[in-house]
């Protein structure tokens, strides 16, 4: 099996007055584990959709591989769909559900039960073929539902946020399985998600989407280091955000006047002076500032609030009258003393500034 | 128990179950029972042991018919003896004036519509001749009724031994009866399919509509007719059906035949036309359980199958239709129930001119013959056939009782 490329071009989806999608452009690569991550009702849904052949755009053209699939059936293209509630087929045995699809192509029984089986052995289900979907765990019926949308080999597998009624250990699990399956099968994946930590545990690039647009196409780790948009900084892992004005731009980095103070940070848009600008710091980039001239930004802050997460510790704390959020990596007892003021800071480096923009919270 | 009344407090509770019993009791049981008593006691009706009652009573009376013209034979003998020609003027009536006074009173008191009329003798005889005739009979008749007494009290106490519980009205059941109850029942399956036939794409129709006003416009168009009387829609279809109905009148506008030379189609002379009208009548009972059944199907499994490559057909017979199983035994059940036991639809549509229904074979035995227990015994027939029809539709369909109740 080898994954096809799917291509959207000019591709939009109108449901009356309402735009689901806006024209867009998206090539999905041949074989990658591509999440589509964005909030509810962004449109990702109904671009699977369309993908998976269920909605017609109303404009544009898909292409998967070397064919234009705009005008085929779901049932005639290339591609299998898992559904968020997997849509197992309750009243039939586990093996004659991943055999589905095998006995629409008119394959002989036994055929298609040694198919079953072996696709049952690659999704770790070995012996549960003559059980019943609801004999099984919620894993097992995940796993089952993968066997069956692979049994029809598709060259592009489509995932509507399979795992999210899964509980969080076993999705932990079920992500490395999924991830597994796809480099083991080598099929296009296309998921979807609106649960960050997914997108970016799995996925070889990832698009954001927001009310219908794609905001960034990017490999994860230019999606989390360097988001293109404020709604792609704040939805994707969480940033304080200063907003303000350019006041300076200067070999790349631009410095920008909040009522938090005045901050400099990567000028990632190009911004000029004047221009009204948000600036992001992640909080694990924020450190505790005393004693530390060479940090390029200060500024003094509040502590109103420690949570004990874990490995790192949550500190919440204001500053000109706007909260801000430092992780504090949970070594020695640092972090458990802190207390009153701080003197907080963060590099330049690890500052990006924006044109300002829609948020993912607001 | 004890849950009721603390929920309804011991009056309400009280009355709730005495309302119950007495249901259970009086509309259940009660008439249950009686149909199941009356079907197993045969009354006997003509048959031999009244033939030959009759046959006895018959001699009897020819008897006492014979002794009357012997007694006024006898006397004509005597006038003549004494008075000469004028025989008959006057004295006792003879039978065979029947206009002579008190002959009329005499005979309309002895002799019955059907029987021998008296002096028929030819009257030409003479009188001695015609004695010697009558005692001949007479004596006859009188060797006879010895055996025929014995033969009808034998008959009789035969027939008394018999009454009581047999199986006698259902081996004494025609083969024309029998006939007409193995087609009705085949009949009653028939609807029963084509009403499936009929409902399911309806149903399905309805549950995979989305917009709520669709479905609310399309359930009211199915609800609206059985907001009229039962018998109007019945006329209703026979109106359209007759053979100067609507259906033969638009035949005739479209020139297919001409209703002035007498032509028409005798729609309601046919089974075909007592169908039509039973579909159209049972058509919620055979839609409101699928469409309930298939409305709970998640579509996505739908768009999975489809997904996966399955053709229309595949997706309902491999996805829907299993599904939709106790809805379809439910309606399946209702319609056949209903369809088999109906009597105004065979009864309204062409009645005479469409092979009998069953359920118009009881009807007469109730209501025209009287015979409440040959009607009892048709009557539990048809209730032992309907169950069996039950229990093997859900064990066809693998569906319990709980399933159905839902």
């Amino acid at each position: 099996m080898q994954g096809n490329e799917v291509a959207l071009q000019d591709v939009s989806m109108r449901f009356g007055d309402f735009v689901a999608v806006h024209p867009t452009d998206l090539t999905i690569r041949g074989g990658e584990f591509f999440s589509i991550l964005g909030p509810s009702g962004c449109g990702k849904t109904t671009i699977l959709r369309m993908i998976s052949g269920f909605l017609r755009p109303s404009t544009g053209r898909i292409r998967i591989g070397d064919g234009d699939v705009t005008d085929l059936g779901p049932n005639r293209r290339p591609t299998a769909l898992i559904f968020q509630n997997l849509a197992l087929f309750p009243l039939m045995t586990v093996w004659e559900n991943v055999a589905f699809g095998l006995e629409a192509r008119g394959v002989p029984k036994a055929e298609r039960r040694r198919r079953a089986e072996e696709l049952l052995e690659l999704v770790a289900l070995p012996g549960q073929a003559d059980k019943m979907p609801a004999a099984l765990s919620g894993g097992q019926r995940q796993r089952v539902a993968v066997a069956r949308a692979l049994a029809v080999e598709p060259a592009v597998l489509l995932l509507d946020e399979p795992l999210s009624a899964l509980d969080l250990k076993l999705r932990q699990h079920m992500r490395a399985e999924l991830k597994a399956i796809q480099r083991k099968t080598g099929i296009t994946f296309v998921y979807i998600t609106h649960d960050q930590g997914e997108a970016l545990t799995m996925s070889d690039r990832v698009a954001v989407m927001n009310q219908g647009r794609i905001e960034q196409v990017a490999a994860t780790e230019a999606i989390y280091n360097r988001p293109a948009t404020p709604f792609v900084a704040t939805f994707v892992g969480e940033h304080n955000v200063f907003r303000g004005r350019v006041v300076g731009v200067a070999n790349g980095h631009a410095r920008v006047e909040t009522p938090a103070g005045r901050f400099v940070g990567v000028n990632a848009d190009g911004l000029a002076e004047h221009d009204e600008a948000m600036l992001f710091v992640r909080p694990e980039r924020i450190a505790l500032a005393e004693g530390h001239p060479e940090i390029d930004n200060q500024l003094d802050a509040e502590v109103e609030r420690r949570d004990l997460e874990g490995p790192f510790v949550n500190v919440f704390l204001r500053a000109g009258g706007r909260p801000v959020v430092m992780h504090l990596t949970n070594v020695g007892d640092a972090a458990g003393r802190l207390d009153g003021r701080q003197r907080i800071g963060f590099a330049a480096e690890d500052a990006l500034v924006l044109r300002a923009g829609q948020l993912a919270s607001e | 128990m004890s849950n009721l009344t603390r929920t309804y407090g011991p009056f309400l509770t009280g009355l709730v179950l005495l309302l119950t019993g007495v249901w259970i009791i009086a509309l259940i049981i009660l008439p249950q029972v009686n149909l199941i008593d009356r079907a197993f006691v045969y009354v006997p009706r003509g048959g031999e042991a009244q033939q030959a009652a009759l046959e006895l009573e018959r001699a009897q009376q020819r008897i006492a018919t014979i002794d009357f013209d012997i007694r006024a034979t006898e006397k004509e003998i005597a006038q003549a003896a004494s008075g000469g020609g004028s025989a008959g003027a006057g004295g006792a009536p003879s039978p065979s004036n029947p206009f002579a006074p008190g002959a009329k009173i005499g005979s309309s008191n002895v002799v019955r519509p059907g029987m021998p009329t008296p002096g028929l003798a030819p009257p030409a005889a003479p009188p001695e001749q015609r004695l010697k005739t009558l005692e001949t009979e007479r004596a006859e008749l009188q060797g006879q009724l010895g055996g025929l007494k014995e033969r009808a009290d034998r008959l009789k106490a035969e027939q008394q031994a018999a009454t009581g519980y047999s199986l006698r009205n259902f081996t004494t059941m025609s083969g024309l009866h029998w006939r007409i109850f193995g087609m009705t029942l085949v009949y009653s399956f028939s609807v029963t399919v084509l009403c499936f036939l009929v409902c399911y794409p309806i149903a399905y129709a309805v549950a995979q509509t989305r917009s709520p006003e669709r479905v609310a416009l399309l359930m009211l168009g199915l609800v609206i007719p059985y907001a009229i009387n039962e018998l109007l829609r019945i006329f209703a279809w026979v109106m359209i059906l007759a053979n100067r109905g609507i259906l033969n009148q638009l035949l005739d506008t479209l020139g297919i035949l001409d209703l002035a030379q007498g032509e028409a189609v005798h729609w309601v002379a046919s089974n075909g036309a007592v169908f039509c009208v039973m579909i159209y009548a049972y058509i919620l009972f055979m839609v409101f359980p699928i469409y309930n059944t298939i409305e709970t199907l998640d579509r996505n499994q739908i768009e999975a199958a489809r997904d996966l490559g399955a053709s229309t057909w595949r997706i309902h017979w491999r996805v829907v239709l299993p599904h939709a199983k106790p809805g379809i035994a439910v309606g399946s059940i209702m319609t056949f129930m209903l369809s088999a036991g109906s009597i105004s639809v065979p009864g309204l549509v062409g009645p005479g001119l469409h092979p009998d229904w069953f359920s118009q074979i009881i009807y007469r035995n109730y209501f025209e013959a009287g015979n409440w227990n040959i009607g009892s015994a048709q009557a539990l027939l048809l209730l032992v056939a309907c169950t069996l029809f039950i229990l093997a539709v859900m064990s066809l369909f693998r569906v319990s009782v709980r399933e159905i109740a839902r």
